[in-house]
């Protein structure tokens, strides 16, 4: 539409826009280069007055820092497992969604529910689920006869009771993305294959999974970005611990800024993490990029 | 949607059944059980093959009453002025995005979208100092600032479709008749655009109830939101005190739940479109 349909003139409607660009620019952008510019300096709250100019020191420290190495080794597999869980049951719920069930629509406003509670309130479930006085899970160990101990008080359970609240909090989000994809297979297809006599089995395979594979790719890097910087659940239900084993990325930098009070070196792991998101991505995309078109996405 | 229906007459009911039992198993146990603990007497409540009980509401009464108050009261001032004020300023430009063209159009939508590229965490430390210079560490005002801040590239783009369905025809006929913009704007597009709205309010709403990250640097006692009120809880090898935090955890999701039950196509068609094109 030209500008003088409606009347008025171009500054007009640039004040309109402006104060949301503005806005988005203080609160954004501009903090975020601020995050670049610091992770150049030494600045520690308690000692220094103001952010010091310190040359490529901070990245120095960043490629010899083995906290650091840890925290990112635990991060990856975390993230890995957490998605390929989330994307192997988000697969079987959106086929099963997509089948049409009876209420289709208030079941999946219920299944929807986990994403969208606050993140600490699912960490705040499954540590009630998880604890030795109150929950079920180690009661039901016991009953068993597994000897009592505390689930996220040793390395690999603590873990893996992330891995768990992970699952249950974003499967939903990969059943959305993968369900919306699947309704959009022109039903014929299904017809066809089942005139020359496949299975259901064999639809899934020959037919959906082909179609879908592009939103699993989305899906999928979604999914590993967000867990990759996962923060809220290790908070409230590990706190990094027990020592450091399960001590991600995010919770280092936390700590680094908010605990050690070292904003300069907080920042340069956080700028060398955008780096490294950006690349991994970036090649991510490059290699997948075929069938992520073929998202639509 | 007719052969939708007929593809699923033809599956066996038996995998409905199984699927229905499926999905409600995964997602409500976990969840119920934090409501039977909020309601589990103090005596009981480490009594954990006690699933059948008389409910004590006291806990309900408490946090209406004492200091646990405050945190869910300060959640729900901060989410909602700052979504309303989200509102505000993407809706507006959500308008010149949506019903104009200029040079650097698509230049600017993108440097809007932008920061949806990079994690939070990025703009963590300066906001923490911005904050700390504004002498709005811990105050509500601190918090709604920000929040408006959060989700306007999000409800710009949501908004974007919507105003996208609204007719050009009527927009241009009563600019012809000699209405003028704010009478455009406020009597034909934005009521036509209202689901949009409404999608982008709940969006930013719930985002803005979620954030944890935030509140927990810039707030301590005050402004302390409900997310933040519940790991202060945690920490330390004491038993933790599971009833309250089970009340606060419920209490956390009951505008959820609502806006799940009323508004479910509005929010699936805003966190599709958030998550794919975030």
């Amino acid at each position: 539409m030209r500008w003088a349909t409606l009347g008025r003139g171009r500054l007009y409607f640039l004040l309109l826009t402006l104060p949301a660009v503005l806005y988005v620019f203080a609160w954004r952008i501009a903090p975020a280069f601020y995050t670049v510019w610091l992770s150049f300096t030494q600045y520690n709250i308690i000692y220094d007055p103001g952010p010091q100019w310190n040359h490529l020191e901070n990245y120095r420290r960043l490629l010899q820092d083995g906290g650091l190495g840890e925290a990112l080794r635990l991060s990856v597999v975390f993230a890995i497992s957490a998605t390929a869980i989330e994307l192997l049951i988000g697969l079987g719920a959106a086929a099963f969604f997509d089948s049409d069930p009876p209420g289709r629509n208030l079941l999946l406003g219920i299944f929807l529910l986990p994403m969208i509670m606050a993140p600490v309130v699912v960490g705040t479930v499954w540590s009630a689920l998880f604890d030795p006085t109150v929950g079920p899970v180690m009661y039901l160990f016991e009953r068993v006869g597994v000897p009592e101990f505390q689930w996220l008080s040793k390395p690999l359970t603590a873990f893996m009771g992330l891995v768990v609240a992970d699952a249950w909090e974003w499967t939903p989000l990969t059943t959305l993305l993968l369900f919306a994809a699947m309704q959009a297979i022109p039903r014929e297809q299904y017809e066809a294959a089942r005139a020359d006599g496949a299975s259901s089995f064999d639809i899934f395979r020959r037919v959906i999974l082909p179609q879908v594979a592009g939103m699993l790719v989305v899906a999928g890097g979604l999914r590993l970005m967000d867990a990759f910087l996962e923060l809220d659940k290790v908070f409230v239900m590990t706190g990094g611990g027990p020592g450091t084993s399960t001590q991600f990325v995010s919770y280092y930098v936390y700590k680094q800024a908010f605990q050690a009070y070292e904003l300069g070196y907080a920042s340069t792991v956080i700028t060398g993490l955008l780096a490294l998101l950006t690349v991994v991505f970036a090649f991510y995309l490059r290699r997948y990029s075929r069938m992520v078109d073929s998202a639509g996405a | 949607m007719r052969i939708v229906a007929a593809r699923g007459r033809r599956r066996a009911p038996l995998s409905h059944i199984v699927g229905t039992a499926l999905v409600l198993g995964w997602t409500l146990p976990a969840f119920l059980y934090l409501v039977v603990l909020s309601v589990k007497p103090e005596g009981l409540i480490a009594v954990r093959s006690a699933l059948v009980f008389w409910p004590t509401f006291e806990r309900y009464r408490e946090l209406v009453i004492t200091h646990l108050g405050l945190p869910i009261w300060n959640s729900l001032l901060t989410s909602t002025v700052g979504a309303l004020l989200t509102l505000a300023l993407a809706s507006l430009a959500a308008v010149t995005f949506s019903f104009l063209d200029f040079r650097g159009k698509a230049a600017l939508f993108l440097l809007m979208l932008l920061p949806r590229m990079f994690p939070p965490v990025t703009t963590l430390i300066p906001i923490q100092l911005g904050m700390k210079t504004l002498g709005l560490i811990d105050t509500r005002t601190g918090l709604i600032l920000l929040f408006a801040a959060f989700q306007i590239p999000l409800a710009i783009w949501v908004m974007r479709t919507a105003l996208a369905e609204v007719p050009r025809e009527l927009v241009e006929s009563a600019a012809l008749d000699g209405a003028s913009l704010p009478v455009i704007v406020t009597r034909i597009v934005l009521p036509l655009a209202g689901p949009g709205l409404l999608a982008s309010f709940i969006l930013a709403f719930i985002f803005n109830w979620n954030e944890f990250l935030f509140p927990l640097i810039l707030t301590s006692f005050n402004a302390k939101t409900g997310s933040v009120a519940i790991t202060s809880f945690s920490g330390g090898y004491k038993q933790l005190p599971w009833g309250p935090l089970a009340v606060l955890g419920v209490v956390m999701t009951m505008p959820v739940i609502l806006f799940v039950l009323v508004f479910r196509a509005a929010l699936v068609r805003g966190f599709t479109a958030g998550a794919v094109k975030g």
